[in-house]
């Protein structure tokens, strides 16, 4: 997940850079005002990696 | 009133759906169409489009979606002895708990579609292709209504009857047989006979005997009293009568659903002996257009073989060997296929390794006529040798087989086994082989068995079908479904399904392994996940198969369940993927270009050294590899999300173990994916026909003790980093899944390979690449799109 937001801050998808410290393997600190459009995007990952069980009906 | 027709139901369909359509329509050009419709759905009767899905439009949804129907169904008040609903958009909610739960399960499966079978509440679905298999197994319209009011535990709402008698009324009346050699149009309604017959094609159809004679009289009364005692109806091998059904303990059922049911299936046998029936002979050359015409008139023949009364073919001494015993489940499905003592062409629907073959071989000594077996590969045209060399008194002398590899000689031979590749071949054959092939275009085949018949594309189907004449024919699969719909037209192609067998209920009786699924979870590593966000799509497949964390878990699963003394498969279809990790591990591997004679040393060393305990396979293994030891599988790459694959893999672990009861689960159905990538939701998808058949995944997050395990590879991060580097290398071709030949629009299947002495004893792995390669790339783009 920590790859996924560094790859968010390089590629500028967001507009701008918002991790502001590297701390470690797991841990990054990045700036407050982001954050909303963070969990947005997060989301829409997850959203795209999982399937619906039921038989959708198109 | 009556269900929707097409036309109005295809608006909103996305763009996806509709380039579909236009696929379909496409394949379906050679087919006996001549009034393509924009749906594409010609070729198959009106009432087939019928759909009972929009009858509950205007019903009130509550805020989770569930609909409320009270208006419609009033609840009868012994409700709680009846085991089902009926709801108006045609499913079917059955309790699987009920005491009469066996006699209405079975009916369920011979009047609609399971949707959904978890333990407690089944869901089942009536469409028109399952009604109309009903009547073709012998029930009647009123029959079907009578019974389902009965069993429901309300009132059935109008729309459903309305759509079973729309579905059913016109089918079935008419029936296309074979009597001494002579096609007769056969029928118990002369009305319906007599509307048929003024068709002005049916006439020209139709073989006149004596022109003189036939004047006013259209129809030849034929007397049929084919007086059928029970003397007469088959019987399967040396089977005790296992069929007793078990009456529901006698608690709460009420009288009439026991009764009825017993009436309507001794009426299967005993209606043809009272019935009068009219019939006329039709010329054997517009059988084609006959039945193309018959399905236009909405009343599409059902083709039987009187096996019995056929003199001119010669009856093959075969038989089924006393040590043969019929499952129940087994001998059930084969009833429907003989149910009045002859043979209906149809498609039986089993497991894997729920003995397939065995149904098979028996259909075959029933019928005692020549028999045409086909399959999909060269190993299992071996195996089905192996099978009726078992299963029957049939010997070497008797069974040919016609592969690349083994030619028999096939004159005075009774049953042929081959492939459906060899068989649709066009381009030149070899002598002998061309021989072969005249000879069998010769024969009349009295049953032509059709394995793994969801695989064939229906172009490839009428291929066989101008070639071999054949009397009837029996397909038999696991898995009824395709990721496109065309299995639907296998209907009417080869005839309905006759029989489907419910996957948990086997397994409960031991007939096939206890399966626990898992999916086991693999944290991408940062590096790969890394270039995975960057790169390409057709790159990303590889970074995932190949993520140094999945490797090690498939490492791990591998070494703790050799421990445990069982036999692994490890599956991967992606062929790059598939050679490192058998490479690294020192394992021996499967894949397209490995010889016959290989692969079959392989699988015996697999089947009996105790050394070899894992064996890496690609999709070339998913069918019909009868490897009946394996109890673990262990999936790291499949083919996006397609159902049939994660079903058939499901397959080769599933033949019933010995001591099957000791534990809890015998069989262990392993699937890597790797976390936050696309191969989630592949995975997601492929489960969906396994989770409809009742089973459940277990999702692993963290295999406890793999980090204890020592010396497992890529535990550092400089060996992941190279192994990172390999992967970045791989070319193009590499990050793509193994194509089989015959499969999907990849023509360069052939494998022809500049050959030298170097290259046969697997020298030169760097020339195949080069060449398959070169091979590849001046394929058009557009075919890689159109693979199934």
């Amino acid at each position: 997940m920590k790859q996924f937001l560094l790859h968010l801050d390089e590629t500028l998808k967001l507009g701008r850079k918002f991790i502001i410290q590297d701390l470690d393997e797991n841990h990054l600190f990045i700036s407050g005002d982001i954050l909303d459009i963070l969990q947005a995007k997060i989301d829409d990952l997850m959203d795209q990696i999982s399937f619906p069980l039921a038989e959708k009906n198109s | 009133m009556g269900p929707p027709k097409r036309g109005g139901s295809n608006k909103g369909e996305g763009k996806t759906k509709k380039r579909k359509k236009e696929e379909e329509e496409w394949t379906y050009e050679e087919d006996d169409t001549n009034d393509i419709d924009e749906t594409g759905e010609a070729d198959i009767p009106g009432a087939a489009a019928r759909n009972a899905e929009r009858n509950d439009q205007g019903v009130q949804e509550d805020e989770f979606g569930a609909k409320d129907y009270r208006s419609q169904m009033t609840l009868k008040t012994d409700n709680a002895s009846r085991p089902l609903w009926v709801a108006p958009n045609g499913h079917i909610f059955l309790e699987s708990f009920s005491p009469v739960y066996k006699h209405a399960h079975d009916f369920l499966i011979a009047i609609s579609e399971p949707v959904c079978r978890p333990e407690f509440i089944h869901e089942y679905k009536l469409t028109a292709y399952s009604l109309y298999a009903a009547v073709s197994v012998g029930l009647q319209t009123d029959d079907i209504i009578e019974y389902l009011k009965r069993l429901s535990k309300t009132t059935i709402p109008d729309g459903i009857v309305e759509f079973i008698k729309l579905c059913t009324l016109s089918y079935g009346k008419v029936k296309l047989v074979l009597k001494h050699n002579k096609y007769f149009v056969e029928s118990p309604f002369p009305d319906v006979l007599q509307k048929l017959l003024k068709d002005p094609v049916i006439q020209e159809c139709r073989l006149r005997r004596n022109i003189e004679n036939e004047s006013e009289e259209l129809i030849t009364q034929v007397n049929i009293n084919q007086v059928q005692d029970k003397k007469n109806v088959v019987t399967f091998g040396a089977k005790p009568t296992t069929s007793s059904e078990g009456q529901g303990d006698g608690t709460t059922v009420p009288d009439d659903i026991t009764n009825f049911y017993e009436k309507m299936d001794n009426e299967e046998d005993d209606e043809e002996a009272s019935l009068q029936t009219v019939s006329f002979e039709v010329n054997q050359e517009k059988i084609e257009v006959l039945q193309k015409r018959c399905i236009e008139l909405e009343h599409p023949l059902l083709a039987e073989y009187d096996f019995r009364n056929d003199t001119i073919n010669p009856d093959i001494n075969i038989d089924l060997r006393p040590s043969a015993v019929l499952r129940p489940y087994q001998e059930k499905s084969l009833r429907k296929m003989f149910g009045n003592g002859r043979a209906r062409s149809g498609v039986i629907v089993l497991p894997c390794g729920a003995g397939k073959s065995l149904v098979g071989v028996t259909a075959c000594c029933t019928v005692r006529k020549r028999a045409l077996v086909l399959c999909n590969s060269g190993v299992s045209v071996e195996q089905w040798k192996q099978q009726f060399k078992m299963w029957s008194t049939a010997d070497d002398s008797m069974i040919c087989r016609f592969t690349s590899e083994a030619k028999d000689k096939p004159m005075g031979c009774s049953i042929l086994v081959t492939t459906y590749s060899m068989i649709t071949h066009t381009q030149r054959r070899s002598w002998e082989a061309e021989q072969t092939m005249k000879w069998l275009q010769e024969q009349e085949w009295g049953i032509m068995v059709l394995d793994e018949v969801h695989t064939i594309p229906a172009k490839m189907f009428r291929r066989v079908l101008t070639i071999v004449q054949s009397h009837c024919k029996l397909g038999l699969t696991a898995t009824l479904l395709r990721e496109d719909d065309k299995i639907a037209d296998l209907n009417f192609l080869i005839g309905p399904k006759l029989y489907e067998a419910n996957w948990l209920e086997l397994q409960k009786r031991g007939f096939i392994a206890r399966v626990q699924c898992a999916e086991v979870w693999c944290p991408m590593t940062p590096e790969f996940y890394r270039e995975y966000l960057v790169c390409k799509t057709s790159k990303r497949l590889l970074l995932y198969v190949m993520n140094p964390n999945k490797f090690r878990a498939c490492q791990y699963l591998i070494r703790y369940h050799e421990r445990r003394g069982d036999k692994t498969i490890v599956f991967s279809d992606n062929v790059f993927a598939l050679k490192h990790y058998a490479i690294k591990m020192n394992k021996p591997y499967i894949y397209g270009p490995t010889s016959q004679g290989e692969r079959i040393q392989i699988l015996q060393n697999f089947k009996f050294n105790p050394k070899v305990n894992t064996i890496f396979v690609s999709k070339v293994a998913d069918t019909s590899f009868d490897l009946p030891e394996a109890n673990v599988l262990i999936q790291i790459s499949s083919h996006g999300g397609s159902r049939r694959q994660e079903a058939q893999r499901l397959g080769r672990i599933l033949r019933a173990k010995k001591g099957a009861i000791a534990e809890e689960y015998n069989a262990f159905f392993y699937t890597l994916v790797s976390q936050d990538t696309m191969e989630m939701n592949y995975s997601r998808k492929r489960q969906r026909f396994l989770v409809n058949q009742g089973y459940s995944y277990k999702v692993i997050t963290k295999l406890a003790g793999m980090e204890e395990e020592p010396d497992l590879f890529y535990k550092t991060r400089e060996e992941q980093g190279q192994l990172l580097q390999q992967v970045l290398a791989a070319s193009d071709i590499d990050c793509e899944d193994e194509r089989i030949p015959g499969e999907g629009g990849a023509k360069s299947g052939a494998t022809r390979r500049a050959g030298h002495l170097g290259s046969m004893s697997g020298a030169d792995d760097a020339v195949y690449y080069e060449f398959k390669k070169s091979n590849n790339a001046n394929k058009h783009p557009l075919f890689k799109k159109f693979r199934y």
